[in-house]
């Protein structure tokens, strides 16, 4: 069932468009991520969730319920700031108290949700405290139990982890997740950050300049990234331009590039003859001094494999890895990790090996 | 009004005393013709009366105990410290209101609200109280507008008394308390009132909780300083008052100016300051618990 | 109370409110445009309605040699207020903001109470105080004084807070780069200023301008600035030309706060 679909919204400013045609289903209790650059229209976009924004058109509803046109406080949402946007001038216990005043909720119950909230964000004993006596952190799990103690239909997050220190952050990031799962909240969760969103979410959606990229699960959007834009945002990667020569399978393509035909899997549907970019993740590739190991030669490409040869030409040490880049005979340069234990050094000539499925066809 | 905050303090410490001629023009004036000049309101106060000089050789505490069993100044300084009092009150309701609109304003019209705030600020008191004699003398603008509206048939008496003094005070004052208010609430971060909204408070109690609360320190600066200025005032009553809206600046005024009794005007004007240290005090004390929890 | 621009259509309570706002401008702004308008209005009195536009009530303020004398007499007294304070009120905050180190604070606090107490009792304090020094208020020299004081503040305020927003590092650039004391302050740190400087001059000279209390108690006999002379006039007199002067005073300040808002803004004042 979904708790929360986004269906078609679209926001202007005068002659700018903040928002096209964003559509978004949320499954409940799923934990959906946000991703772009600032300016994509990813806080806008929690904003008209939330009520602080009316979309020009579209829809949002909570479950059945059209909202709209609700008013932020009609919505039943949580939701936690940057900022923390604790109140200054209340205790812990009474930012906590605050949302179940306005419910009406009696006082005893009042005192035990507090409490519970409190110590599943293992605060407890901090009620009488007031937020500027708190920590970043403790102040980051304030706002997170101000927001789910009043057990919303849906818990936004804006950006909450990106005034805490780098430490602080990756045990956040854990900390939240779980929480999130322990309660089932249907939750989403703007950021910029992202290996945060490939850690935290259920599903991420790519935004960029107002549109959406890409709507996935983390594999699908770092495996089969939808375009090149994407493939760059998530993680490294690399690119090597080509032509569609034949269709192998309903997902699997053999492309001729200036340095060979090579077999890779990407969308279905791609017209022979189409310009594309092929998409390979640095770790995937298997890198060996040329004429170690198995035999090789350029552009030999089977089924299942690919061997490219190459030059290195720049080496980084990175401690776990070396990272090097290695230029191929069409020219393009290609990332690849290697081992730490088996050095290689500029000008020494390389094959570069990478599985089918290990590639990606980009569509341009 | 405010201040500006420490410039960030230095460590070349070592060249502070060659700098010290920089300052000492400004001390100088300010101690030679500020501090000082202020004793001598108190030791004037003690002189005895004389006839034929401004003061008298010795010293009396006469024009205290005559100020403070006089019927008439007590009635002049109670009226001072109501028409302060109301000013305070209606410069606030109709201050926070704009200050509000103001710091939430992202409109390109905002820098000429700001100036239509500013402005009357900078207008000379004199040019200001003038254009409310215009407006609330018996043939002005107010009951000409009345009149021609058909609500009276005879003028309104709305100045020559407390009424016409109050209207103009609010009116002169009310950039004082707007400014403040301001800055209080353009630092108070838009995320608070947000993160109100999303707990489910609608946007009056969001006010009344949260955006209220943490506008007390803008309020208490800006109702101290209309307080003040409006006891202290001696333009607009001077000029608007008459006998019935007489103040205690006009009193002391006319004690030194046309009566030439320095040393009891001297009291008169160290009551009126003791009488607003203490409001303020008593006010501070007031305003303290309501502050109690801000940062 | 207001949704601001968030998009979120505005209620009957929004309406009200921006309704209350906008009356409260008017407020604000309605007695100075009333008096410009009627200082160019043909008619005898000062009153609705309006009979057509005439310059005649400049005409007769530039005739009048009392209104011509006064308002000389106020350019002469705040341009010298200006002048002083400009240059003591720069250099006091500049020591402040640099090299004060123990007693900043009460330095700070005494450089701004001028403005924290009420001019009617620094008027009295002087009045009381010239007397006793024996300079009395026969000379331009008491009521010139007072306005120095009373405007010192602007000046210092408006440096100091430019200093404050001054990034230090720039200085230090300069002294790095080979500039000595004077040429890192006259290069770097003055130009940086400035804005501070000029603000905190207009600021003075305007104030200055209106002062009345002051001018009240300490003018010399005979010697009239222009809110006395216009306070005077109105005594007796209840007519237009008493509305070309406070429009006078008024075109005055707009050109104050033009400048302000053209050269460093308006946002940027301190009192």
């Amino acid at each position: 069932m979904t708790a929360l679909t986004i269906d078609r919204i679209n926001k202007r400013y005068g002659n700018l468009h903040i928002l096209k045609d964003i559509s978004i289903p949320i499954a409940q209790g799923e934990f959906v991520s946000l991703l772009g650059p600032s300016g994509c229209g990813k806080t806008t976009t929690l904003r008209c969730i939330a009520g602080f924004e009316r979309p020009d058109d579209g829809r949002i509803l909570f479950g059945n319920r059209d909202v709209t046109r609700a008013l932020p406080e009609q919505r039943d949402i949580g939701m936690v700031f940057q900022s923390y946007a604790l109140f200054p001038h209340m205790t812990v216990a009474e930012n906590l108290s605050f949302g179940l005043e306005v419910r009406k909720v009696s006082v005893p119950d009042r005192q035990r949700r507090i409490a519970d909230v409190l110590a599943m964000v293992r605060l407890e004993g901090y009620d009488k405290r007031y937020p500027r006596e708190l920590s970043g952190g403790q102040q980051q799990r304030v706002a997170l139990a101000r927001a789910l103690v009043i057990e919303p239909s849906v818990l936004l997050l804006d950006e909450p982890l990106a005034n805490l220190d780098a430490t602080l952050r990756d045990e956040m990031r854990f900390f939240i997740r779980d929480l999130q799962q322990r309660v089932g909240i249907t939750s989403i969760y703007v950021t910029h950050d992202q290996a945060e969103a490939m850690v935290m979410s259920d599903k991420i959606v790519v935004m960029s300049a107002g549109a959406i990229s890409q709507f996935g699960s983390p594999r699908e959007i770092y495996e089969r990234p939808a375009s090149q834009s994407v493939a760059g945002f998530i993680g490294r990667s690399n690119t090597i331009s080509g032509r569609i020569a034949e269709a192998l399978g309903p997902d699997s393509y053999k492309v001729d590039t200036p340095c060979g035909s090579i077999g890779t899997t990407g969308p279905a549907g791609l017209a022979k003859g189409a310009e594309v970019k092929i998409m390979i993740r640095p770790e995937n590739i298997d890198t060996r001094r040329e004429g170690a190991g198995r035999p090789t030669s350029e552009g030999k490409a089977g089924a299942d494999e690919n061997v490219l040869a190459g030059s290195v030409v720049n080496s980084v040490y990175q401690g776990s890895a070396n990272q090097l880049a290695v230029k191929l005979a069409s020219g393009d340069r290609v990332i690849v990790d290697v081992s730490g234990r088996n050095p290689l050094d500029i000008g020494e000539q390389v094959a570069l090996r990478f599985a089918a499925r290990d590639s990606w066809v980009l569509a341009s | 009004m405010s201040a500006t905050e420490a410039a960030p303090r230095l460590e070349s410490r070592g060249n502070s005393r060659s700098a010290t001629w920089m300052v000492v023009p400004a001390l100088v004036l300010l101690i030679g013709f500020f501090a000082l000049p202020y004793l001598t309101i108190i030791t004037m106060s003690l002189r005895e009366a004389s006839t034929r000089a401004v003061y008298g050789d010795g010293f009396t505490l006469a024009h205290y105990t005559t100020a403070l069993g006089d019927f008439y100044i007590w009635g002049i300084l109670g009226r001072t410290l109501l028409i302060g009092a109301t000013v305070t009150v209606i410069s606030l309701l109709l201050g926070y209101p704009v200050a509000y609109h103001l710091a939430k304003s992202r409109s390109r019209w905002t820098s000429l609200l700001y100036i239509f705030v500013l402005s009357p600020l900078l207008v000379g008191l004199v040019v200001r109280t003038f254009a409310w004699m215009i407006i609330l003398s018996n043939n002005g603008v107010a009951n000409q507008a009345l009149k021609a509206a058909g609500l009276i048939d005879f003028p309104l008496q709305l100045m020559n008394n407390w009424l016409g003094v109050t209207i103009a005070l609010t009116h002169v004052f009310l950039p004082f308390i707007i400014l403040p208010l301001l800055g209080n609430l353009q630092a108070i971060s838009p995320d608070l009132a947000m993160a109100s909204r999303s707990l489910g408070a609608s946007r009056m109690r969001t006010f009344w909780k949260v955006t209220l609360p943490l506008s007390m320190p803008g309020i208490q600066a800006g109702t101290i300083l209309v307080f003040v200025l409006s006891i202290s005032a001696y333009v607009t009553p001077a000029m608007l008052g008459g006998t019935g809206g007489r103040t205690m600046s006009v009193l002391v005024v006319q004690y030194l100016v046309d009566n030439f009794r320095w040393p009891a005007g001297a009291a008169l004007a160290i009551i009126m300051a003791a009488v607003a240290v203490i409001f303020v005090g008593l006010y501070l004390r007031l305003t303290a618990r309501a502050m109690r929890r801000l940062p | 109370m207001t949704s601001s621009s968030s998009g979120v259509e505005k209620t009957i309570w929004d309406r009200m409110f921006t309704a209350l706002v906008a009356a409260i401008y008017i407020f604000l702004m309605f007695p100075i445009v009333l008096v410009v308008l009627l200082s160019f209005n043909s008619g005898e009195f000062l009153a609705f309605p309006l009979e057509g536009f005439s310059l005649r009530w400049f005409e007769a303020l530039f005739s009048n040699k009392r209104f011509l004398d006064a308002t000389l007499y106020s350019i002469q007294i705040a341009a010298t207020s200006t002048i002083v304070n400009g240059v003591i009120g720069t250099l006091a905050a500049i020591y402040v903001a640099r090299h004060a180190t123990a007693f900043r604070d009460y330095i700070r606090l005494i450089m701004t109470a001028p403005l924290l107490v009420p001019e009617i009792l620094t008027a009295i304090a002087l009045l009381f105080y010239f007397y006793e020094i024996r300079i009395g208020t026969d000379y331009s020299i008491g009521i010139q004084i007072g306005h120095i004081v009373v405007t010192f503040p602007y000046v210092f305020l408006n440096v100091s807070s430019a200093l404050f927003n001054f990034d230090r590092s720039q200085e230090e650039a300069a002294r790095s780069l080979g500039a000595g004391g004077w040429m890192t302050f006259r290069r770097v740190t003055l130009p940086a200023i400035k804005p501070g400087i000029i603000t905190g001059c207009l600021f003075a000279f305007v104030i200055s301008f209106d002062i009345f209390n002051i001018s009240l108690l300490l003018k010399s006999l005979g010697k009239n600035t222009l809110p006395l002379e216009l306070f005077d006039y109105l005594r007796f007199n209840f007519d237009p030309t008493a509305a070309a002067i406070a429009s006078l005073s008024i075109f005055m300040t707009f050109a104050a706060i033009l400048i302000i808002d053209r050269t460093v803004g308006l946002r940027s004042l301190r009192f």
